[in-house]
């Protein structure tokens, strides 16, 4: 799905992200997992041509994401607040969304049904723009307007840090279904190490733009987490 | 905590804010507009006694100058209006901290009060009673009467403070208080009643009872505890700032037929529509049609048709402009957002030049009547709506590409220079005054008609080439792509 070579961006006199060969398959979920300024969400938005690398390319599905925006039609992304048009209701948003991806008002309200429970009632129909939700709503917003378009590649930076416990656990159903019925293959990047173990098939440790570690998710992969990030403490 | 750190905290925050731009040129620019407006002022208001007298010389100055001070003090509350921000999100970081409340509350008032438009009346009543009233009435008459008038500028400062934190929507607010004045204006133009007489009356009456502006003092004193205890009891920062509406959701549904483009417009139309600077701006692109009551009569009576075209291209291009630099700064809360939709970069570009030629149209149409005026101002519409349209949009919307600066759109616009840089300086200078220019010399060497031609065809032909140069504005924002993501994730 993604293969990433030779990736360099440095900000004044400081590496960023310095990623030799990463591939990426399809139906995977990465977790990736560092300290803050390590790189993530800089490697995130190199991945949508948000941010011009230095030197190096990505691929997504073979194609230059620079150069074409074929990748558009198949990638969603929820960052930060910056992904969401705050002067918009959340119902306008997604039929906004929706719309340049072809689908009617109806087939969103369709989708939006099996979301109910998500958004806990309290998002839908509430009159309100996007701006006056608390920063966890405007998340769940984000998340589920990312998945309505039906992404085949899904990059979500930090999803749990904003969420309340609830809604972290019923994320963390959602991504595993996500994965193994639709075979989306999923990036997201988190501070919650048992949240990782428990959703990705592979957890990328990055370090100083660097990937330090790859594991492969599994029954070890908590432990040799912890390890890693203990060792650092010491 | 003293007062004096709250206001040097306010003064660092001017100086190191994103907007105020780092350029050293820029900077300079603006300090010698605001000098030059000052000196502008400061001259006009020293010169006031001796025009009105050389103006009038059949007329008692001190009565024409007092037949206009209701009329100062109310235009005075409706610039007030537009012009001044409530100081109240400035004490955010302060509520938590170990400060006492009458300390923040005497902070948002003195706060409040320094603004540009509370020191202009220095320069407008001190010279005049200098030179008017202290040779009739004599110095302690003449002290009280300034007393007097501070006070009332005390009482319109906090009056128009009042309004605003009681008041929902700005702009309906706005035209309510501009069609009352209109109304009394109106009134004294059929001899209903007169204002002028009035207030002519009433302030010369004070003069000859001089102990009256104890009343000034007291409106002054009233308004100021209104104000205080309504903060007083209000400090929250939820009560603080206004409370939104529940918005019912305009669907625009007519659009949508027309597939991307259409959803595109909406998108522009709920931003335009439902954030205070771009709203601020239609309201502004619609007083700017009565711009050419101003300047069309005597340029025509005169023929100078390059002035009558130079308005005419600022009643039809307002909004181009204006709307036009910002192009994708609007946007820039959510630019991230925007790059990774899946949307056609061009398709973007078409829908944002449509709604500026769109815009344009409707207020080219609505001005046509001024061809009532003289026809000849019919011609001049012509061709600078078709200038604007078909060259200045796209010139516009080019330039825009070179703006990096984030936009915080809910907030207002009126002296606000976010997101203002010296190219967009530039731009105004090229876009407001090269045009001019050139039909001022296409008249001057080849007559009326031929220049009306001229600039139409440079126009309609922009129109033609219009595919061509939508794909190099494509390029061109492709080339400028990251800087201005990065430019507008720096807030």
């Amino acid at each position: 799905m993604i293969t990433i070579k030779n990736l360099q961006k440095v900000y004044k006199g400081i590496t960023a992200v310095d990623i030799e060969h990463l591939t990426i398959e399809a139906g995977e979920v990465i977790g990736l997992l560092g300290n803050n300024g390590s790189g993530k969400t800089t490697l995130f938005r190199l991945m949508m041509d948000l941010i011009r690398a230095d030197t190096g390319e990505i691929l997504s599905k073979e194609k230059q994401v620079t150069t074409t925006d074929d990748w558009k039609k198949y990638t969603s992304a929820y960052i930060d607040e910056g992904f969401l048009i705050d002067y918009l209701t959340p119902e306008e948003y997604f039929y906004f969304v929706g719309k340049l991806h072809q689908l009617t008002p109806t087939d969103v309200d369709d989708f939006l049904v099996s979301y109910y429970t998500f958004f806990n009632d309290a998002i839908l129909g509430k009159g309100k723009y996007i701006r006056d939700f608390s920063k966890g709503n405007q998340f769940k917003i984000g998340i589920v307007a990312a998945l309505l378009t039906k992404p085949e590649f899904l990059i979500l930076d930090e999803p749990f840090a904003n969420l309340d416990p609830t809604t972290q656990l019923r994320l963390v159903d959602m991504i595993k279904e996500l994965a193994t019925e639709k075979k989306m293959c999923i990036i997201l990047s988190s501070h919650d190490i048992t949240h990782v173990a428990e959703v990705s098939s592979r957890i990328l440790l990055m370090e100083k733009g660097k990937i330090i570690k790859d594991i492969t998710g599994g029954e070890t992969a908590y432990a040799e987490m912890v390890e890693y990030f203990k060792v650092k403490i010491n | 905590m003293t007062l004096s750190i709250f206001l040097q905290h306010q003064w660092l925050n001017f100086w190191r804010s994103r907007n105020a731009s780092k350029s050293v040129f820029f900077q300079i620019i603006i300090g010698i507009f605001y000098l030059l407006v000052f000196v502008e002022i400061a001259g006009l208001g020293i010169s006031l006694p001796y025009i009105l007298a050389e103006s009038f010389p059949a007329k008692d100055p001190i009565f024409l100058f007092c037949s206009y001070i209701i009329y100062y003090f109310l235009i005075g509350l409706i610039i007030r209006f537009q012009l001044q921000e409530l100081p109240t999100l400035s004490i955010q970081p302060y509520l938590t901290q170990n400060i006492k409340r009458s300390y923040m509350l005497r902070f948002l008032n003195v706060r409040s009060f320094l603004h540009f438009i509370n020191f202009l009346p220095i320069f407008i009543f001190i010279p005049f009673t200098v030179v008017d009233i202290v040779p009739i009435y004599g110095v302690p008459v003449a002290v009280s009467f300034l007393v007097a008038m501070f006070a009332l500028v005390v009482n319109n400062h906090f009056l128009n403070m009042y309004i605003k934190r009681k008041s929902v929507n700005s702009s309906w607010w706005f035209l309510g208080m501009v069609l009352f004045i209109a109304a009394i204006k109106g009134l004294d133009y059929f001899k209903v009643l007169s204002f002028e007489q009035t207030s002519a009356w009433l302030f010369i009456y004070l003069l000859q009872h001089s102990w009256l502006c104890a009343i000034a003092i007291l409106l002054a004193v009233t308004t100021f505890f209104l104000n205080n205890n309504y903060l007083k009891s209000n400090l929250y920062l939820e009560e603080l700032v206004r409370e939104r509406k529940l918005k019912l959701s305009k669907s625009y549904s007519f659009l949508n037929k027309y597939g991307d483009m259409g959803t595109m417009i909406v998108l522009d139309l709920k931003l335009i529509f439902r954030n205070k600077r771009p709203k601020s701006l239609m309201i502004m692109s619609s007083l700017i049609l009565l711009y050419g009551f101003i300047i069309y009569p005597k340029n025509l009576q005169a023929d100078n048709y390059y002035m009558a075209f130079f308005g005419a291209q600022m009643i039809t291009g307002i909004f181009i402009v204006n709307y036009g630099q910002f192009l994708f700064a609007w946007q820039s809360s959510h630019f991230d957002g925007i790059m990774s939709y899946n949307i056609n970069m061009k398709q973007y570009l078409k829908a944002k030049f449509l709604l500026l030629v769109t815009v344009s149209t409707i207020q080219f149409l609505l001005v046509s009547f001024y061809g009532l005026l003289d026809w000849k101002v019919i011609p001049i519409q012509v061709a600078a709506y078709l200038f604007n349209i078909g060259i200045n949009s796209f010139l516009i919307m080019y330039m825009a590409t070179y703006n990096y600066k984030y936009l915080n759109i809910t907030k207002s616009a009126s002296m606000n220079r976010q997101g203002m840089g010296s190219t967009q300086i530039i731009e105004g200078i090229l876009i407001a005054f090269v045009p001019t220019l050139i039909f001022f010399l296409l008249n001057k060497f080849t007559g009326f008609w031929p220049t009306i031609a001229v600039i139409s065809i440079l126009g309609i032909a922009g129109l033609l080439f219009r595919p061509n140069i939508i794909n190099w504005l494509a390029d061109q924002f492709q080339v400028r792509k990251h800087k201005i993501l990065e430019g507008f994730r720096e807030r």
